[in-house]
């Protein structure tokens, strides 16, 4: 109870700007049935200019129109912004002498134009020749909104395309085709094939949001394939994760099958097949030995980590999906059903998530830690004389 | 007996300090960008045979110390001046074109760099830095969010920066990075899918230009496979106080001073960068000088 009565209160006066948007609160409520979407918006914007012909309030209003966009998902819709700038009259805030050009015209009135160029730029939107002309019209040509309206206009075209990795500004809603996404958004390897092993099946009593099975997909690219062929069959592979990977505002969660570094001396160096053509050899041993001049490399210890064999994302976690991607794998590698798995996955949370991803560096030789590992790789080993 | 027990008082203080500083290397927080790089004081014996003369010794035996080793650090860099730049022969920086500047081999290599978010204006993110697990990269990891500290003018927050720490000299001299030989900054990272921001900070010694800097994005791709980013030096653009300035120049490479990454994209959530090495290297594919030209209508005097 003490709290409140140390906390010092406003005074009253400060109440009173509460009170003003609340006059035109009205407007953004939905009437009857209808939903908050484009129409009942653009339609609170035109009660505003037919209740109100000399536009008094309608700074506050304009900010009040502002916050409510995202509520009814207007915010990256340029004719939405385009006639929030239109309920500025016209002509008004325009200066007429240098004078007035010299102080900022209407300052509270240019700070509001500048706010809506401003979300426009928070959110993407690029500016168009109707912003330009409503600009000169409410502001004239010498005035901050212009000012800024002219740098969006010169650095949104220079940044539109700078993203090496682009990711669609509407992310697709089915889990499938955001998996699909995610993996060759991760995938530098252009010859991956993605492979949906697993459709989600929804239960019949719960509806969709407990499917009975999970979809799985997984992406695994030709050399995996080959040096997932050319692994050890007796040392084994490790299923890790979950690792989050970020697409735009959503979290999304990859497990990778990889191994560890093989010891040196099993590192055996490939064999190049036998000649078959004189007159083009497969192999070159050229003597041509490089200068200081002519050295790109840099000097620092690389950082070796085992083999990555494949990736996939699952619409749960558990090692039960995890095993039937496994069987899934086998398909096209019929080498992983010698190998034994271990699975080291981590439970879904955020300190959690960085250990495992530490886990995912262990150094070479690392011996298996504990019990738990054992059971999961007797479990494993079932698994796979089951299958 | 009074003035030997606050001799005692001094020391127990100053112990209690450095156990606080061990405490806190291991996060790495702090808002000043300059500080001590592993610097450490030798500890003075406090058993002394008489009171009158401890104060006296211990006192001028600390001065002596670290004035020696400060013209100790003097010597060498006279003499590293001597063999080339650098320290090293003249027809090997010549002929360089690649150099790794800073990389994450050991912890040491942590010291380097400062860790700050908007916890320390009020807000709620978090960030923090470590080796990875098999000591061969740096984990930058954290969580952001972008809601504004309460203080009544805050309207939009939520960043994460990792800063590297000025270089020092003998006597705690400013020193500088030269990159005038090469054209491209190079990184090798592993993300999570999120743009970062790298900054670059030049050396000044004017107090209005301590918020300048030259700023580009780095577009992290995600997965368990290591990223090499290759950002030229051509592609930098002149902000300050995170705005872009209307008038642009190129980045001027023979006194850097710092370079930094920031993550600020507005996506509450953790985050994690993992960063191996980072340097500075040739291209001689990329004769781009400055990729922004002025506009006449926001620069028209510069178009007189």
């Amino acid at each position: 109870k003490d709290e409140p009565w140390l906390v010092p209160r406003p005074p009253e006066p400060q109440r009173k700007p509460i009170k003003v948007p609340a006059m035109h609160e009205d407007l953004f409520k939905p009437s009857g049935n209808r939903e908050r979407d484009k129409a009942s918006f653009l339609n609170a914007v035109r009660s505003f200019g037919a209740h109100n012909v000399r536009k008094r309030g309608h700074v506050d209003f304009i900010y009040l129109a502002l916050r409510k966009m995202p509520e009814f998902g207007v915010e990256r819709d340029l004719s939405v912004y385009n006639l929030l700038l239109d309920v500025f009259p016209k002509e008004v805030f325009r200066p007429r002498n240098v004078i007035q050009r010299i102080f900022v015209h209407y300052p509270r009135q240019q700070e509001c134009g500048v706010a809506v160029l401003e979300q426009m730029e928070r959110h993407g939107v690029m500016p168009s020749a109707e912003t330009e002309f409503l600009l000169i019209q409410i502001f004239g040509r010498k005035s901050y909104p212009m000012l800024k309206f002219l740098r969006m206009k010169l650095w949104f075209t220079r940044f539109k395309n700078i993203n090496p990795y682009p990711v669609p500004r509407d992310l697709p809603q089915d889990p499938l085709d955001l998996a699909k996404l995610g993996l060759r958004h991760m995938e530098p390897d252009l010859s991956a094939k993605v492979t949906v092993y697993q459709m989600s099946l929804p239960s019949d009593s719960t509806g969709m949001e407990d499917p009975t099975q999970p979809h799985i997909v997984g992406i695994q690219s030709p050399d995996q394939q080959a040096a997932l062929a050319r692994h050890n069959p007796s040392r084994p592979v490790f299923v890790e994760g979950p690792f989050p990977l970020w697409l735009r505002n959503k979290c999304v969660y990859y497990h990778i099958l990889r191994a560890d570094l093989p010891p040196p001396e099993e590192e055996k160096v490939e064999e190049i097949p036998e000649e078959w053509e004189l007159y083009y050899p497969q192999k070159l041993d050229l003597e041509y030995s490089r200068s200081g001049w002519d050295d790109y490399e840099f000097d620092v210890d690389e950082v070796t980590e085992g083999p990555v064999f494949a990736m996939c994302m699952a619409g749960a976690h558990d090692q039960a999906t995890l095993i039937k991607w496994i069987q899934g794998l086998q398909e096209t590698n019929p080498t992983l059903a010698q190998i034994p798995v271990v699975f080291r996955l981590a439970r879904s949370t955020g300190e959690l998530l960085t250990t495992s991803r530490l886990e995912g560096q262990s150094p070479p030789h690392s011996p298996p830690k504990g019990p738990e590992e054992d059971d999961e790789t007797i479990q494993a080993e079932q698994q796979q004389g089951q299958s | 007996p009074p003035f030997v027990g606050n001799h005692c008082v001094d020391y127990s203080s100053s112990s209690l300090q450095k156990k606080v500083t061990s405490v806190d290397r291991a996060s790495q927080q702090g808002k000043t960008e300059e500080g001590l790089q592993g610097h450490d004081h030798k500890e003075v014996a406090l058993d002394a045979p008489s009171p009158d003369r401890t104060p006296e010794v211990s006192f001028d035996k600390a001065i002596r110390d670290e004035a020696i080793e400060h013209f100790r650090r003097l010597k060498d860099e006279i003499v590293a001046h001597l063999r080339g730049p650098d320290g090293r022969p003249l027809q090997e920086v010549i002929m360089e074109q690649a150099r790794v500047v800073w990389q994450f081999r050991e912890k040491e290599d942590l010291d380097k760099w400062i860790v700050t978010s908007d916890k320390t204006i009020g807000g709620r993110s978090e960030i923090f830095l470590k080796m990875s697990k098999n000591n061969r990269s740096a984990l930058l990891y954290g969580t952001l969010s972008s809601e504004p500290p309460q203080d009544g003018d805050s309207r939009q927050s939520g960043y994460c920066a990792m800063i590297s720490r000025i270089p020092r000299g003998a006597f705690e001299r400013k020193l500088s990075y030269d990159w005038s030989q090469f054209n491209t900054l190079y990184l090798r990272v592993r993300g999570d899918g999120r743009p970062w921001m790298v900054n670059i900070r030049q050396d000044t010694e004017f107090i209005q230009r301590k918020n300048q800097m030259y700023s580009y994005f780095m577009f992290t791709r995600g997965g368990p496979y290591w990223q090499e980013v290759k950002i030229p030096f051509s592609k930098f653009f002149f902000s300050n106080q995170g705005r872009v300035r209307d008038v642009q120049g190129p980045l001027v490479l023979d006194k850097i001073s710092s370079i930094g990454f920031t993550l600020s994209d507005k996506v509450d959530g953790p985050f994690f960068l993992e960063i191996d090495f980072i340097g500075v290297f040739t291209d001689p594919a990329h004769t781009e000088e400055f990729a922004y030209e002025n506009s006449p209508v926001l620069n028209p005097r510069l178009f007189r």
